[in-house]
């Protein structure tokens, strides 16, 4: 019934501490699935997730996770979310399989049937053989991979997850990263928050991004990445003169590391450089499409790009 | 440890899901499996078990001692009554500040809260089932001992199980009510301290200070008592007092002077003994009344005064549980 209410959707949602205003009227609307939740340190992710989790009350606005709204029912929302904190948040002195089945039957499933499921969950994430040992021994792999376990224990709807790749190696990265792709075929969405944009770019299929608060673009990865796109030219000398003849044709251009940066955003944007660079009769050495990343989309839309 | 992610897909919980109630619930049994040490390593289980010996053992003991002399007068002698047995030993103090701080520093310390709020309960349930896990267990250490002594006693009563039965039908209702008010003292002011600090070992001295220190207070405020009167060593001191002989007690004796009763003015003094309070309202649910032996008998209303310092203390506890584990953050 409420499967197809999209995952996340907030109207003017703000929330101001005394010193900071973490999340500054953001009006958003996640669809089910994969999403990448992106920004750097300070953004205002955590924020978000605490106030989905009805455990920080919005300053304004009102937000609904799973068409539910979440200032009425945080309980009935904290029944279909997991979540996965970035901290460590495990006891240790008790073994993985305790712990997973513990959550499980707080999160209201009978005695019985949490235990299978943290049997499986555990079994899921890979931890089948490490499952009766104290949390306290495990790596930072393992402990990752546990506090994933705790989140999907009770199947919930979506998980929220708070820097899974944090700490880890390249290869458990990739791993948990597999993982995570994976519970989109489960029918569990996911909302990761990260500052790694490698990680969103790699599965999920869409990205909301946040700057001090604000939104900065949301939208499906794929078409983030296609919109934009920059050329870099190296013409030797004049490069000012060169942005400064691309300014006056409407195009966003700057000088950087030897070379001028223009984005594009279609192909007869192309021509206007071409006929720039001719008309100033400048030698061009060099001209390539840069590979576009959501770095990029990230770095031109929240207005970043200057300083690199 | 290999990190391999083998595929052995997923299957969906199709089952029937419990609210808030049974995360509750969920909680409250981790909660005292935890304190019984249960799933733990064996050294977890040594404090609740000792503990559990300790406060059997006079109840097998008196059952052993009846057994033995029955049929003879010596069977008369009360050992331990009921009333002596709800909160006989100080074992219970400890296990509190030893357990209390355990079931609650930890998830502050290891960052646990945060898990647990994200489960569908709230701050009211979280406080619930700590306090009631810690009042279940010392309700069921201090009321199995009980339950030993009582049908021990039965068994080896000398008029029959069914006489002794109706002969002492009263302790039935008056054991587990005292009891049950002793559990959910220690387990309130255990708990709201333990949920002060994250530090397990302060929270314990915390616990164990403010018993030794308000027992002390209120022995000095007492002053000295009766039985240390009773060997004579306060024939001077006692003429300071004010020496109020009841008329009944005394008036066999051949001598006064050397049977002073220094008892000034009845006192409140006993309610400041913290681990003591809930013994007082112990004897006015057996006796009806505060124990006659007490410093505090003869003051007009102290059963009420010691039900209100109880109340307040255990609300007090609660209000500041209830705005530590408030889990919304405004």
């Amino acid at each position: 019934m409420t499967a197809a209410e999209p995952l996340l959707r907030t109207e003017g949602l703000t929330k101001r501490y005394p010193d900071v205003t973490a999340v500054d009227s953001l009006d958003v609307e996640v669809p089910r699935g994969r999403v990448g939740l992106v920004g750097a340190n300070g953004a205002g992710k955590t924020t978000l997730f605490r106030m989905m989790l009805g455990l920080s009350l919005p300053t304004a606005g009102r937000l609904e996770v799973c068409g539910i709204d979440v200032g009425h029912d945080p309980i009935g929302v904290r029944a279909r979310v997991g979540f996965m904190p970035e901290h460590d948040c495990l006891p240790l002195d008790q073994t993985a399989a305790d712990v997973v089945a513990t959550f499980g039957e707080m999160s209201g499933l009978p005695p019985r049937a949490a235990r299978q499921r943290a049997s499986d969950v555990l079994d899921l994430v890979g931890l089948d053989e490490a499952r009766f040992r104290p949390i306290a021994g495990f790596s930072t792999g393992m402990r990752q991979r546990a506090k994933l376990a705790q989140a999907l224990v009770a199947d919930p709807e979506v998980v929220l997850l708070d820097e899974p790749t944090a700490g880890l190696d390249p290869m458990g990265r990739e791993e948990m990263l597999a993982l995570v792709a994976r519970l989109g075929t489960f029918g569990i969405s996911v909302l990761l928050a990260t500052h790694l944009l490698d990680d969103v770019q790699q599965v999920c299929d869409h990205v909301v991004m946040l700057d001090a608060g604000q939104l900065v673009v949301a939208g499906p990865t794929g078409s983030l990445l296609e919109r934009t796109g920059s050329l870099i030219l190296d013409v030797g000398a004049d490069r000012a003169g060169l942005v400064a003849a691309l300014t006056a044709r409407a195009l966003r251009a700057v000088e950087a590391g030897g070379v001028v940066e223009v984005e594009l955003t279609d192909d007869s944007g192309l021509d206007v450089v071409r006929d720039v660079v001719a008309e100033l009769g400048l030698p061009l050495h060099r001209m390539s499409t840069r590979l576009t990343s959501l770095d990029d989309v990230f770095l031109t839309r929240s207005g970043h790009g200057g300083a690199g | 440890m290999t990190g391999a992610v083998y595929d052995r897909g997923y299957r969906p919980y199709e089952g029937s899901r419990g609210g808030r109630a049974s995360a509750r619930m969920a909680l409250w049994r981790a909660t005292v499996r935890r304190a019984l040490g249960l799933r733990r390593p064996w050294r977890q289980k040594v404090a609740p078990f000792v503990l559990l010996a300790i406060v059997t053992v006079p109840a097998i003991v008196n059952v052993g001692v009846k057994y033995l002399t029955r049929n003879t007068p010596a069977s008369e002698l009360e050992f331990i009554t009921y009333r002596d047995y709800v909160g006989v030993s100080n074992a219970l103090l400890v296990f509190v500040a030893l357990t209390a701080p355990d079931i609650i520093c930890p998830d502050r310390r290891q960052r646990v809260l945060p898990l647990i709020f994200a489960r569908p309960l709230r701050g009211v349930d979280y406080v619930l089932a700590k306090v009631g896990a810690m009042a279940g267990i010392l309700f069921a250490f201090s009321f199995l001992p009980q339950v030993v002594l009582f049908v021990g006693q039965m068994l080896v009563s000398e008029d029959g199980a069914l006489t002794y039965l109706r002969d002492n039908a009263e302790v039935l209702w008056q054991v587990p009510a005292a009891v049950a008010l002793l559990a959910v003292f220690y387990a309130v002011i255990g708990v709201a301290i333990s949920s002060l600090t994250s530090r397990r070992i302060i929270a314990g001295a915390t616990i164990v200070g403010l018993f030794l220190v308000s027992s002390i207070v209120s022995a000095v405020l007492v002053g000295p008592q009766a039985e240390d009167v009773d060997s004579g060593r306060f024939e001077g001191s006692a003429t300071a007092t004010s020496v109020a002989l009841p008329p009944d007690v005394g008036a066999d004796r051949e001598t006064t002077d050397t049977y002073y009763l220094v008892r000034t003015e009845p006192t409140a003094a006993p309610l400041v003994n913290v681990a003591g309070l809930p013994l007082i309202l112990r004897d006015v649910v057996f006796l009806g009344e505060v124990d006659p032996s007490s410093p505090m008998s003869g003051l007009a209303n102290g059963g009420a005064y010691a039900a209100g310092v109880y109340a307040l203390i255990v609300g007090g506890g609660l209000l500041v549980l209830l705005r530590r584990y408030h889990e919304v953050e405004r």
